[in-house]
């Protein structure tokens, strides 16, 4: 079994038990777990302020509506279970930029800041094509 | 309402799990994609393993539906790779970068608002795509079992068992 640091858990242990909220989720909730579809609301909510006949017109916001449901509840339960997981290990670090980034490219924020956005365009345009 | 309490309980549950697996970080994302640290492949493989299992015995006992998505081979390798270059740079995905945020990491502050975008453009980019992309290769709600003609429990053994015996590679590897 791998070394877990202080305040981690083995990650075998932590992913099954992972499953097993995956499990209970389908059984009680009939709620299969996924993220991308909130940002896709989430989205849609932002550019309703601005746009709001755009956004009514649109097919893709029309399929996954401008609202708050199971989804969009269980990704702000990420943050916030990570929140107290990271407290209660006293694991919680406030960090601008990654150590592994920091080796390779120093601790300038800009260029992370760049380069994470794209991705983050990027890596969301992929997932709604593929429908993951 | 109850639906949303359930998601917000469901959610911090597995946020907890991700922030104790230590799988939220950068570094160990970055980490397996370089092959260098395998930490996020023996949380994923444990939770896929695990909720393989639990899934199809509850369908089985006909406790459940399954909920299957269409294999479309257009969508699925244009965006699995679109989706594999933007997750290296970034190093979060949807649901990680949530959770990065939370145990305080914020530089994925800017992936999440580049996904914001990414989503918006892909509403823009839909009926094209509709026409395009999404018509290559659709084979519609398919699964493997399905396809090769056998019950599922042939499959589901011989992966678990395969899981096992590559966990066990990891650990004499030191990965």
């Amino acid at each position: 079994m791998s070394t877990t640091a202080k305040g981690h858990w083995n990650p075998y242990l932590a992913g099954a038990l992972a499953g097993l909220v995956s499990i209970f989720s389908v059984w009680g909730a009939g709620k299969f777990l996924g993220a991308s579809t909130s940002f896709v609301k989430s989205a849609a909510m932002l550019e309703k302020l601005f746009a709001p006949d755009h956004v009514a017109g649109l097919d893709y916001f029309i399929k996954n509506a401008p609202r708050i449901d199971w989804q969009w509840m269980f990704v702000v339960g990420i943050l916030l279970g990570a929140l107290l997981a990271s407290l209660s290990g006293r694991t919680f670090k406030v960090q601008a930029v990654p150590d592994m980034w920091r080796a390779r490219y120093g601790e300038t924020v800009g260029p992370r800041a760049a380069v994470a956005f794209i991705g983050g365009v990027v890596a969301m345009f992929g997932a709604r094509l593929a429908d993951g | 309402m109850n639906q949303l309490i359930y998601g917000l309980i469901t959610g911090l549950a597995f946020g907890f799990l991700l922030q104790k697996g230590q799988v939220l970080r950068y570094d160990r994302q970055l980490g397996a994609l370089r092959l260098q640290d395998m930490t996020i492949v023996k949380f994923m493989l444990s939770t896929i393993l695990t909720a393989m299992v639990g899934i199809y015995l509850l369908k089985d006992l006909g406790l459940i539906e399954l909920s299957i998505k269409s294999t479309i081979l257009g969508g699925n390798i244009i965006g699995g790779l679109l989706f594999g270059l933007g997750w290296g740079m970034l190093g979060y995905c949807p649901g990680t970068s949530m959770g990065a945020l939370g145990e305080g990491r914020w530089d994925a502050v800017w992936g999440i608002l580049g996904m914001l975008l990414g989503a918006a453009l892909y509403a823009e980019a839909f009926p094209v795509m509709k026409k395009t992309v999404l018509t290559w290769g659709n084979f519609g709600k398919i699964t493997l079992p399905e396809v090769l003609g056998i019950n599922h429990w042939f499959l589901i053994v011989p992966l678990a068992v395969g899981g096992v015996l590559l966990f066990r590679w990891f650990e004499r590897k030191g990965l």
